[in-house]
């Protein structure tokens, strides 16, 4: 569904800009769950933002259903790295937000975004403005806003970056939920290690300056997942090599 | 405005709380008014040259119907300048935001008409236009007009990154984008600009009495100043001060029912 064909991205600045990512390949199946880790500054946002066609790639192809993208696209939605609400509008205006600018709301969509924001633990929550409401809260009504689009790519930035950790393990569970109900590829960056291994099929790592793709990890864990997975020996295998991938050659330069 | 504010969250115009913020602000004048009279009385200054307090309330009070006629003249002439700047700035404020290149071509020319002194265009603009109400509309315009682009300008530049980036996901052109994003994000700046406006304009509209009218408050200030009537003059004065506060009062009492969500969170109002 999703296809990197040896992309590059490489910004204009001065001294030849910043390159961002270089000779990224990857392949993403219809309702797959990948999660993308990497130090900070490897390039795994702007990763997110080729797909989602926020930016064009510099090398190489970014392909959706083998259509190059070439802009923004209906099936995808975004979770950005901040929650990105509008100061003017109340938590249920935002969540319907992206689908009445695209006139794609119908009599139905208020009732839908009233039912994600319940999951969301948000009831009552609906006629309040953004600040009145704290960083993690206007993360989940971010979450409902990008979830509310139905996509069948979904683009998550750091979204439980902001939580406490426990919102942030129940958000995960909740996550998987939803997703397992629907049709629907995450794309998924995160800096926590137990949480990509706890989410995702497979797991990206990132080699930093300029972003590659050190090696990819498969999780067979079974569905479905909860946090007694934990202390199982697969779950510490694919943790600890992932955690050698990232902090690999530091630690040996050390030795 | 398709995004419709908030409910009633905060908000809320209570007559109170209302009458609990100005009394500070009253008792100030009150205590200033007492000072004055006094030391007018004290060193027994003459009235031509600077009347007591209470000798301008009792000329307010004999002249009132004359007052109120020509305050009416000058009101018409406010209003009709602030609309006008309203009506100009916010699409000039527009299409200034919209490229750099526009806004390159466009501000010197409003920084000129800006350095040009108002009192200097009025006469021309009398003899080129006529001695009617058009020259004393522009002249208050030519005051008011440029905080309020100025504060729309900024407040349209000033949309964070993020929620460009979020209405590009979404697909929104670039009017969608203006009016859907920008344009309602800039809403505390525009306010911001239309206080100042509506204080600027009561000025403009006395610069351009002054040099040619038959009739308002500046006329009024003039003709009376002419043959001593110095309580009459302050009066007018007086006149125009409660004027430019009333002005000032609508706008924030607009904003406040009409943008809840703005008055909360306003951003530094921009220079003039
Ligand atoms: N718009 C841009 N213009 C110039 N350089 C950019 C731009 N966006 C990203 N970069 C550069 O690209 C590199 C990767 O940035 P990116 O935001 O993708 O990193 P990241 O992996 O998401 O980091 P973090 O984990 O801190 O969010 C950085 O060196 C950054 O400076
Ligand atoms: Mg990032």
């Amino acid at each position: 569904m999703i296809r990197l064909e040896r992309v590059g991205k490489t910004f204009p600045g001065r001294e030849g800009g910043v390159e961002a990512l270089r000779e990224v390949s990857l392949r993403v199946a219809p309702g797959e769950f990948v999660a993308i880790v990497g130090a900070s500054g490897c390039g795994k946002s702007t990763l997110l933002r080729l797909v989602a066609g926020l930016v064009p790639p510099s090398a190489g192809r970014v392909l959706l259903d083998s259509v190059p993208v070439e802009g923004p696209r209906a099936e995808t939605a975004m979770v950005f790295q901040a929650p990105t609400l509008l100061p003017w509008a109340d938590v249920l205006r935002n969540v319907t937000f992206p689908l009445r600018l695209m006139k794609r709301a119908g009599p139905a969509t208020e009732d839908r975004a009233r039912g994600l924001l319940a999951t969301a633990g948000l009831s009552g929550f609906e006629h309040r403005l953004p600040r009145e409401l704290s960083g993690g809260m206007q993360q989940r009504v971010a979450i409902c806003r990008a979830l509310l689009q139905e996509p069948r790519v979904l683009l998550m930035d750091e979204p439980f970056g902001a939580l406490d950790a426990l919102t942030r393990e129940e958000m995960s569970l909740e996550l998987l939920r939803i997703w397992q109900g629907r049709q629907m590829a995450v794309l998924f960056v995160t800096h926590s290690i137990p949480e990509a291994v706890l989410l995702a099929d497979r797991v990206v790592v990132m080699s930093p300056r300029p972003g590659r793709v050190a090696d990819i990890i498969e999780v067979g864990l079974p569905r479905p997942r909860g946090f007694e997975q934990e202390g199982s020996d697969t779950f510490q295998h694919c943790a600890r090599r992932i955690r050698a991938l990232i902090y690999g050659d530091r630690l040996s330069r050390a030795a | 405005m398709q995004e419709r504010p908030a409910g009633p969250a905060g908000g809320g115009f209570r007559l109170p709380a209302a009458l609990r913020g100005a009394a500070p602000g009253l008792l100030a004048v009150i205590l200033l008014f007492l000072i004055w009279e006094a030391v007018c009385r004290l060193f027994g200054i003459r009235e031509f040259l600077l009347p007591t307090p209470s000798a301008i309330f009792s000329a307010s009070i004999a002249a009132w119907p004359l007052l109120l006629w020509h305050a009416w003249a000058t009101f018409l002439t406010v209003l009709w300048g602030f609309f006008a700047s309203v009506a100009i700035s916010l699409p000039l404020a527009m299409l200034i935001a919209s490229s750099p290149a526009v806004s390159a071509a466009i501000y010197p020319l409003l920084v000129i008409t800006q350095s040009i002194p108002k009192v200097a265009l009025a006469p021309i603009l009398i003899i080129a236009l006529g001695a009617n109400e058009l020259p004393r509309i522009i002249v208050t315009f030519l005051v008011a007009f440029f905080p309020l682009v100025v504060g729309t300008v900024a407040g349209l530049l000033a949309t964070p990154p993020e929620l460009i980036e979020l209405g590009r996901a979404c697909r929104a052109g670039r009017m969608q984008e203006l009016l859907r994003i920008r344009l309602p994000f800039a809403i505390p700046f525009v306010f911001g600009g239309l206080k100042v406006a509506a204080a600027l304009a009561v000025v403009g509209a006395v610069v351009a009495e002054f040099v040619g009218a038959d009739a308002g408050l500046g006329y009024l200030i003039q003709t009376s100043m002419a043959f001593f009537r110095t309580p009459l003059a302050f009066a007018a004065v007086v006149a125009l001060a409660i004027m430019g506060i009333l002005m000032f009062q609508a706008v924030s009492l607009t904003e406040r029912l009409l943008f809840p969500w703005s008055s909360g969170a306003e951003p530094p109002a921009p220079g003039i």
